[in-house]
């Protein structure tokens, strides 16, 4: 049989562990793909090889196929995804400098389980009241599960990030030199640029995503959508390989070794003891100095989590409209629909024998604790899924969920002078 | 000229061409415009050979200020202190992400980007043209050709750039007129005022509190829909 050639994007992270060991154990050739993969410095250029036809598939932030789907430029309606690579797996981590002053400033909210943003609120006002500059936070990119993460911890402790803080672009492998270097405050980021942070003794990790979101889609499979619908054959290919390849990443067992091959020079290209606690969720920092295992700090394929939520691409929407980077007539059903497209997934899953969810859009935030999704082709283990503060996601109820948030870009606008207006019309 | 804080900070990696200033300020009598206004340029290149070839390009025409290994918050303080009229970039630069987020976190002051391109398919990449990319340079750059690319992104960007701020009004003001209208509806319906009442003491908020009717009427309308439940 002919092989077909295919070229697939990365980036320096953890994340790529899906697709390193589909390549490094063969199981691209299993399924006649020659794939070469390119490893991109930034998620710009990443997604301009991709509209433009340098690369055939992408291990990309799953907010940028939404953002393309919900018709955000500079390339409206041209990507989708079937396959998600992995949940969870990044973190926020601040400056020893920053992590001093909110011991020293809140000293009580610092021992609180997952560590709410609280104590850097009080952080934040102390600043203001004595004239000192904005705190400057990064992240990789406005349309990434980093940003909305972020947005999502510190406007749950009542800090405005578009005002009260400063958030920057920086891609993931220059956070830690640019913390280093006192140009930031704290960053969130994917890993293994957390850890080489703590490792390094620059900075704490306060908490981590799955913390904040637990069992939130982080990098998808992008590709075309013209792709998808000339080659329906070898994107079903190409999904079964990194199906396989996720089932052996998953097992436990696996993880060291998959540590290995993605620290090697062509892929993630850090040392071994850096990328090591991501991958196996072992003595993992939290709460700025707590060690502790967290088997689900990463998640490949258990939990459904290769399964593109439908109702995940319609959070992202909201955050989107939150932000203000879309306006809240969006069409969520149509733009969601576009972005992530799970039968193709279905039929990957089918042909491999692993249970597959047969609905597409779930409550999210709504499990405390591991729960059985019935709606399956099998009964599937899920993992908890819940946000920090509590609130539930329904896809069926966008707008009150939207309504729900005080802290937006899109409230804000209005929110101030209506209070004497109020006084006025009565 | 570059101001000092800027060369202390990023001194290593910033060259500074006072010497092309100099040489424009000696030709003023053929190159008036150049002299009182020399085009800034912020090139931001890990390639030494192209790099040296747009300063060579742009010799008489421009400051060149080269920033490599200038990343993040770093990069973005240096283009708000030099102000450049237009950026040339590597499209394979660690710093697209973080100049993108200008043009969407800051939607202020968006500046015309001219990107290096070395890839088998470039002509795809005209569609980043939204992105804020005004022009792509493929292989084969000459010192001749540089200027008339710049010149050319710079223009295109302005064509670009007027045509998005026109499109963005015509927009706003049709959601304008359609909230005003559902106020003004509202006002005469829940309130009894006639219509000119209606949209005469829209007008007089706006003006006491100087913002745009749009917000008025938005917020006529959600507090006449919070009170009537």
């Amino acid at each position: 049989m002919n092989q077909h050639n295919l070229a697939i994007g990365f980036a320096r992270l953890s994340d790529c562990a899906v697709l390193t060991v589909a390549k490094e154990r063969g199981l691209f050739e299993k399924y006649n793909l020659n794939v070469t993969l390119k490893r991109y410095k930034s998620w710009a250029a990443m997604r301009d090889g991709l509209a433009n036809k340098v690369i055939d598939a992408a291990n990309m932030l799953a907010p940028m196929v939404v953002a393309s789907a919900a018709g955000i430029s500079p390339y409206p309606e041209i990507f989708t995804s079937s396959f998600a690579f992995n949940l969870n797996g990044n973190a926020i981590t601040v400056s020893n400098a920053l992590f001093q002053s909110m011991q020293h400033i809140s000293p009580d909210t610092m021992l609180r389980r997952p560590l709410s943003a609280h104590g850097l609120k009080h952080v934040v006002d102390v600043r203001k009241a004595t004239g000192q500059p904005k705190l400057v936070f990064a992240h990789v990119y406005h349309y990434s599960m980093h940003a909305y993460i972020l947005k999502y911890w510190l406007a749950s402790a009542g800090i405005d990030p578009d005002q009260d803080v400063e958030l920057v672009v920086i891609p993931p492998s220059q956070m830690v030199d640019s913390l280093r270097a006192g140009q930031i405050d704290g960053y969130c980021v994917g890993e293994p640029w957390n850890n080489t942070a703590v490792l390094a003794g620059l900075g704490h990790t306060l908490i981590t995503s799955s913390e904040i979101w637990s069992g939130h889609i982080e990098k998808v499979l992008a590709v075309r959508h013209s792709w998808a619908n000339q080659h329906e054959d070898i994107h079903l290919a190409l999904i079964k390989a990194l199906l396989e390849a996720a089932v052996w990443v998953d097992s436990p067992n696996n993880r060291l070794t998959a540590a290995q091959m993605i620290a090697s020079a062509e892929y993630v290209d850090a040392p071994l003891d850096e990328i090591v606690s991501s991958l196996t969720g072992k003595n993992r920092q939290t709460g700025g100095n707590l060690r502790q295992d967290m088997p689900d700090f990463n998640v490949f394929h258990r939990y459904a989590a290769n399964f593109p939520w439908i109702s995940q691409a319609k959070w992202i929407l909201t955050q989107m409209v939150r932000w203000g980077q879309l306006t809240d007539d969006v069409e969520f059903d149509a733009a969601a629909s576009s972005a992530f497209q799970p039968e193709i997934y279905r039929k990957a899953a089918a042909e491999l024998n692993i249970a597959a969810p047969t609905i597409n859009e779930k409550v999210e935030g709504a499990q405390e604790h591991a729960w059985v999704l019935k709606e399956a082709t099998q009964p599937i283990a899920m993992g908890a899924n819940q946000f920090i503060d509590g609130r539930v996601f329904n896809p069926a109820e966008i707008n009150s969920y939207l309504n729900g948030f005080s802290n937006s870009s899109a409230s804000r606008a209005s929110e101030a002078s209506k209070t004497d207006i109020e006084v006025q019309l009565n | 000229m570059i101001s000092p804080p800027i060369l202390q900070k990023y001194g290593p990696q910033l060259t500074s061409h006072s010497k092309q200033i100099d040489q424009a300020i000696a030709n003023k009598g053929q190159q008036d415009s150049l002299a009182a206004a020399p085009l800034r340029v912020l090139l931001i290149d890990d390639l030494p050979e192209r790099a040296a070839l747009v300063e060579q390009g742009l010799s008489d025409a421009a400051i060149v200020h080269t920033a490599n290994q200038v990343h993040g918050r770093a990069l973005l303080d240096l283009i708000a202190e030099i102000q450049p009229d237009v950026i040339i970039v590597d499209c394979y630069s660690p710093g697209r992400d973080s100049i993108e987020s200008l043009r969407t976190v800051a939607q202020n002051n968006p500046k015309p980007i001219v990107m290096f391109v070395e890839e088998e398919n470039p002509s795809g990449f005209q569609q980043a043209i939204d992105a804020g990319v005004s022009a792509y340079v493929v292989d084969g750059l000459t010192p001749k050709r540089v200027k008339p690319v710049i010149d050319v992104a710079i223009a295109r960007f302005k064509v670009m750039d007027g045509l998005r701020t026109e499109l963005k009004k015509t927009k706003d003001d049709l959601a304008a007129r359609k909230v005003i209208e559902k106020a003004k509806g509202m006002l005469m319906h829940k309130r009894g005022m006639t219509e000119d009442e209606a949209f005469a003491a829209m007008r007089t908020m706006s003006q006491e509190r100087g913002s745009p009717m749009k917000d008025i009427a938005e917020n006529v309308i959600s507090i006449l829909g919070l009170l009537e439940g």
